[in-house]
């Protein structure tokens, strides 16, 4: 099992309102699945995505990844987790302006210093832009290229460390809809070839079901799954 | 690290009008000092090159050295311990008396060794007569050469030529303190050609005569030569700790060296206060470019940047920005510094004139040494480090979560 809450609880203050974003959720992610979370706006799906991601603490409750309890306490296992364990995509992209395609897919490899060479780096960082179609774009600038190219190559960027496991904040929220069923078809595949597991956060009900396990969450509780 | 250089380099390009500004900033900062202290270099130089050519380094004057109560004469034994010093070519000891003309003219005299008529050979040159023989037994009149002033004070006021004898008293003191004149009786062997010094207001006679007829036991002074100027130092170092003073023109060139080394220290810090300026732009374009790169931080700690890691992202520029800024300090000091002795030697000369402006227009007024060069690139390197401290603290503290949701 790849990610388990248990009794995932987040609470925080915005003026002088007490909002829970997620109220005891417990989830289960098995190795290569790849889920989708449904929810309204304000549902608490992309609390529970940055808190499984490391980027947030919560309030009460565990997480687990690949069975280990993560302590939100220790800066630098967190650190770790992002660097080894974890890749993320954006629903803006992300890509940095001053970086070509291929050297923003390299850009996470550089806080990995030691682990491969230089020459292994850029190999590896080409075959990633093959894997999503874009090797005849590896040296153009995030501002050449279209949105669907450009959330290609923040898929390929996420998946430069060799992540287990694949978070994805609102990936075709900023697509139309066949390129963004293009984009669902591709993190598909990253589940079933590559084996990785995807927590991917959509507004889209009808492309979730279509491709992945639906996890629909409301008020900060999951509605669907025991 | 030379990718972390090359990242750098990439987001720097990307706001080249930015960096160039800081850059100039930061040169124009370090030009300045740079040329301050060029002009500094250059006017001790051009002072030590005239002390250097008006005094002679080899030779050390050594007197009876002073250390509090007691007093440490200059005897045979210390002349004997001198001499047999390495380097040290001649020793010249001389004893200075007072005596009185009959008519009362002062006369200031000095007996002096063949080793002192030795050093300044070129100076003591005869005009007329010739140089004085030991007398031989007591009684015999003393003979002495006369300065050229004194002789001609002498011709004119007591009537006394080349050939001639004079009565003198020299005043001593009895051993019960009470005040003992001497008579003697003086021959003038010859007189000096005029030397521009102190030899031309005094009587020279053999340094023998001298101790005789003061009876004093010691001597007043030494001239000790040196074979080499570089030795010089070595051997004042010897005679002191002899117990004697010894003095020579490395003194006053010290002495220059100390004041002009702190004059340009004074004015190179005041010229630096423009780096504060440039390290301002530095603190202020950082700052800003974290604000601008604030997605950018949360991304790059989200995909397992580490807090220093980001820090060292933003100081890698820093880094760049500070070498850049030096090799252009570097060269807008050199220009400077051209521009100085142009446009600033002409009016230093003028402002001058005489002997000291006439020898600063044969050199140039500032000297660019590697040192000053080395110090101006590792002040622009240093502040823009320092400046860039606080900016990549601040973008190495920010919450990822936080940073990624900024628009």
């Amino acid at each position: 099992m790849t990610v388990e809450t248990r009794g995932l609880t987040k609470r925080y203050r915005m003026g002088d309102e007490n909002i829970v974003a997620l109220d005891g959720v417990d989830l289960k992610v098995d190795d290569g699945e790849f889920i989708s979370i449904v929810g309204p706006s304000g549902s608490g799906k992309s609390t529970l995505l940055h808190i499984v991601g490391c980027l947030d603490a919560p309030t009460d409750g565990e997480v687990y990844l690949k069975g280990s309890r993560v302590d939100y306490r220790d800066k630098r296992s967190l650190v770790l987790l992002r660097r080894h364990f974890l890749g993320f995509i954006f629903q803006a992209y992300n890509l940095i302006p001053a970086l070509t395609a291929v050297e923003n897919v390299e850009y996470p490899l550089y806080f990995t210093k030691g682990m491969r060479s230089k020459s292994e780096r850029k190999a590896r960082a080409q075959r990633l832009l093959a894997l999503v179609g874009l090797e005849h774009r590896a040296h153009h600038l995030p501002s050449e290229l279209s949105g669907g190219e450009l959330q290609r190559v923040a898929i390929a960027r996420a998946l430069a460390n060799d992540p287990a496991l694949i978070l994805a904040d609102e990936p075709t929220g900023n697509l139309d809809s066949k390129t963004g069923r293009s984009i669902l078809e591709l993190l598909k595949r990253l589940s079933t070839e590559e084996g990785k597991t995807i927590i991917m956060v959509t507004h889209d009900l009808a492309s979730a079901q279509r491709m992945s396990t639906v996890v629909e969450i409301l008020d900060g509780r999951i509605q669907n799954r025991p | 690290m030379r990718e972390l250089f090359s990242l750098a380099s990439r987001q720097l390009m990307r706001k080249k009008l930015r960096v160039l500004l800081i850059v100039l900033g930061i040169a124009i900062g370090v030009a300045a000092v740079i040329g301050v202290t060029a002009l500094g270099e250059g006017i001790r130089v051009q002072a030590v090159e005239q002390i250097k050519a008006s005094h002679d380094l080899t030779t050390i004057e050594v007197s009876a050295g002073v250390s509090g109560e007691s007093v440490t004469l200059i005897t045979n034994s210390k002349i004997n311990a001198i001499e047999s010093s390495p380097h040290v070519a001649l020793v010249a000891p001389y004893v200075k008396d007072s005596y009185v003309t009959q008519n009362n003219t002062y006369l200031a005299v000095k007996g002096i060794a063949a080793e002192y008529r030795q050093i300044h050979e070129q100076q003591l040159q005869i005009a007329q007569g010739s140089w004085f023989a030991e007398a031989e037994a007591a009684g015999t009149p003393v003979q002495v050469v006369l300065g050229y002033d004194v002789a001609r004070r002498l011709a004119l006021v007591e009537d006394l030529d080349v050939g001639d004898e004079l009565v003198v008293k020299l005043r001593l003191y009895g051993e019960e303190g009470r005040p003992v004149d001497k008579r003697t009786t003086f021959r003038i062997a010859g007189t000096l050609e005029s030397t521009g010094d102190e030899h031309d207001n005094e009587v020279l006679m053999a340094v023998t005569n001298a101790l005789e007829l003061d009876e004093k036991g010691s001597y007043d002074g030494l001239i000790v030569k040196v074979d080499d100027p570089a030795f010089a130092a070595a051997v004042r170092e010897r005679i002191k700790d002899l117990g004697l003073s010894a003095h020579s023109a490395q003194d006053v060139i010290d002495e220059v060296n100390r004041l002009m080394v702190a004059v340009t220290l004074v004015l190179g810090f005041f010229s630096g206060i423009s780096l504060i300026v440039g390290a301002l732009m530095v603190i202020n374009t950082m700052i800003i470019s974290v604000f601008e790169r604030t997605r950018e931080i949360g991304l790059t700690k989200a995909l397992g940047a580490s807090d220093f890691d980001v820090m060292k992202l933003f100081l890698a520029e820093c880094v760049i920005i500070g070498v850049i800024g030096g090799i252009c300090g570097d060269l807008f000091g050199i220009g400077f510094s051209v521009l100085i002795d142009l446009v600033g030697k002409p009016f230093l000369v003028s402002a001058l004139g005489g002997s000291i402006g006439a020898n600063l227009e044969a050199g140039s007024i500032t000297i660019v040494t590697p040192t000053i060069l080395v110090a101006g690139f590792a002040i622009s390197l240093v502040l823009s480090v320092v400046s860039g401290l606080y900016p990549a603290l601040r973008a190495a503290r920010l919450s990822p979560l936080d940073a990624l949701r900024q628009l």
